[in-house]
């Protein structure tokens, strides 16, 4: 069993950006993201993530299975929102009963339960947006597999103040992947061979837990047994005795500052609207109460 | 030893990424082999791992190994990156490292129980910081979070650590005394 990552240079304006700087504006963005409602702030936010996943070079048949994941998400939960939706939270909007679209009522027999659920403005409204900003939000992250490189997640969270054997440890998972993918392989055609079936449908959910574990534990306590040579390894090179440098080195160009300065503008930008000026609260478009009856 | 559990030397370093090259790795694998689900309860038995990586080497392998581990299996199946599920992934180790230092004997009763305690009170935290976070992220109530996303995800979890976990601890029993350290 091969595993090989995502990402692969695909000589973009993003490749070129130092992985801080690509990080930090995520964030920003993201940041200003959840400080509004309004829909016409969202398809900003929206048009803008969008923009960097073009900006990425990424083909559909590379991120179908992730847009799909999204989707289905979205629409899940969205759906799940309207129906459950309680007090307090954005989602208060959603308990004015004016301006309704459609509705109907029905009794659950047996035990009479009385439902009415409906369609308001309101909802068609919120339902809206949240598709919009959880989308955008999502959008803006999932492409990070594709388009950082891992060899760089070391340096690049070192980079940004998270303490050296944090980064160290981090760097050396991904290090890791490949020959224990190796061994998982290997341990499945071993187990295989003596009859064992991981396939098998019968017995309950716990029969089907319990089955994983002829598979797992030989892994797990292999990898125990390699990392304290690994570990002696390490500590005969004087580990974290003292400051140690990276293979991989990065440094800010121009364009990173532009980057990280694009990111901030937005998120101060976001600020100002929305502390000192009171915009970005839910909204819905005048023509929508044209919908109702 | 002061703060014994929160040591953090070479063999944690190397145990953390270990923790999370194997979760990573094995939730990646279970979910390439489809393995058969019931209902709503996805089987993603690989949760055993930091859990178990918490009660053998302390919190902050625990950490590591559900945090990074829980990039790297997003990473690896194509499901993108998803910053505040890595973070209850990462308590999800956290929480049962907090009784590493009470281990004597990893087979022992007494231990496996509290073992498996602590593993289903991770998976409800653990699984309840991001099904929050996702109030302001998504602009959902507390009721669809709880019950869109932390109840789903704190059930399955909860079953497969408290299977596993028992099972990873009684194997790990005669490696451990291998160890010279």
């Amino acid at each position: 069993m091969l595993v090989t990552w995502k990402y692969r240079n695909r000589g973009k304006f993003l490749d070129t950006l130092d992985p801080r700087a690509r990080w930090i504006t995520s964030f920003l963005v993201l940041f200003s993201i959840i400080q509004f409602w309004d829909i016409r702030f969202m398809l900003f936010f929206f048009v803008l993530a969008m923009t960097q996943y073009f900006m990425t070079g990424l083909k559909w048949s590379e991120t179908k299975r992730v847009w799909m994941f999204v989707t289905l998400l979205v629409v899940v939960i969205v759906g799940l929102n309207a129906l459950l939706s309680g007090r307090g939270g954005p989602g208060e909007v959603l308990q004015s009963t004016e301006h309704i679209i459609w509705e109907t009522n029905f009794t659950i027999p047996l035990v009479n339960w009385d439902f009415h659920p409906n369609i308001t403005v309101n909802k068609l409204a919120f339902a809206l947006t949240q598709i919009i900003r959880m989308l955008s939000s999502a959008v803006l992250f999932f492409i990070i597999p594709w388009t950082l490189d891992p060899r760089l997640y070391g340096v690049t969270f070192g980079g940004m103040g998270i303490p050296y054997r944090f980064a160290f440890s981090m760097d050396l998972a991904f290090r890791f992947v490949p020959s224990l993918a190796r061994d998982f392989g290997i341990t499945l055609d071993a187990q295989r061979a003596r009859g064992y079936e991981i396939e098998k449908l019968e017995g309950g959910i716990f029969q089907m837990i319990r089955r994983v574990a002829p598979l797992i534990v030989p892994i797990v306590m292999n990898s125990i047994i390699n990392g304290e040579d690994i570990t002696n390894a390490m500590d005969l090179r004087c580990f974290g005795l003292e400051k140690r440098t990276w293979i991989e080195k990065l440094t800010y160009r121009r364009r990173d500052y532009a980057w990280i300065g694009f990111g901030a503008a937005i998120f101060v930008a976001s600020l100002i609207l929305n502390y000192g000026f009171n915009v970005g609260e839910f909204w819905v478009p005048e023509f929508m109460y044209l919908l109702a009856k | 030893m002061k703060n014994g559990i929160w040591k953090f030397g070479t063999k944690e370093v190397v145990y953390g990424a270990i923790g999370a090259a194997l979760y990573g790795v094995l939730s990646w694998a279970t979910n390439y082999l489809a393995l058969p689900a019931a209902g709503n309860i996805s089987l993603r038995p690989a949760v055993a791992i930091p859990m178990f990586f918490g009660v053998a080497f302390g919190p902050i392998v625990g950490f590591i190994a559900g945090a990074v581990g829980n990039v790297l299996g997003d990473f690896m199946s194509g499901w993108g990156f998803w910053w505040h599920w890595d973070l209850g992934n990462g308590l999800m180790g956290l929480i049962p490292g907090l009784m590493a230092a009470s281990v004597v004997s990893f087979k022992a009763r007494p231990t496996i129980v509290k073992a498996v305690i602590y593993s289903i009170v991770a998976a409800a935290v653990g699984m309840l910081v991001p099904s929050l976070l996702e109030i302001p992220l998504s602009g959902l109530d507390l009721n669809t979070a709880l019950v869109g996303y932390w109840f789903p995800a704190f059930l399955s979890n909860a079953i497969n650590g408290a299977i596993l976990v028992p099972i990873l601890m009684v194997a790990y029993d005669a490696v451990s005394s291998r160890s010279g350290r």
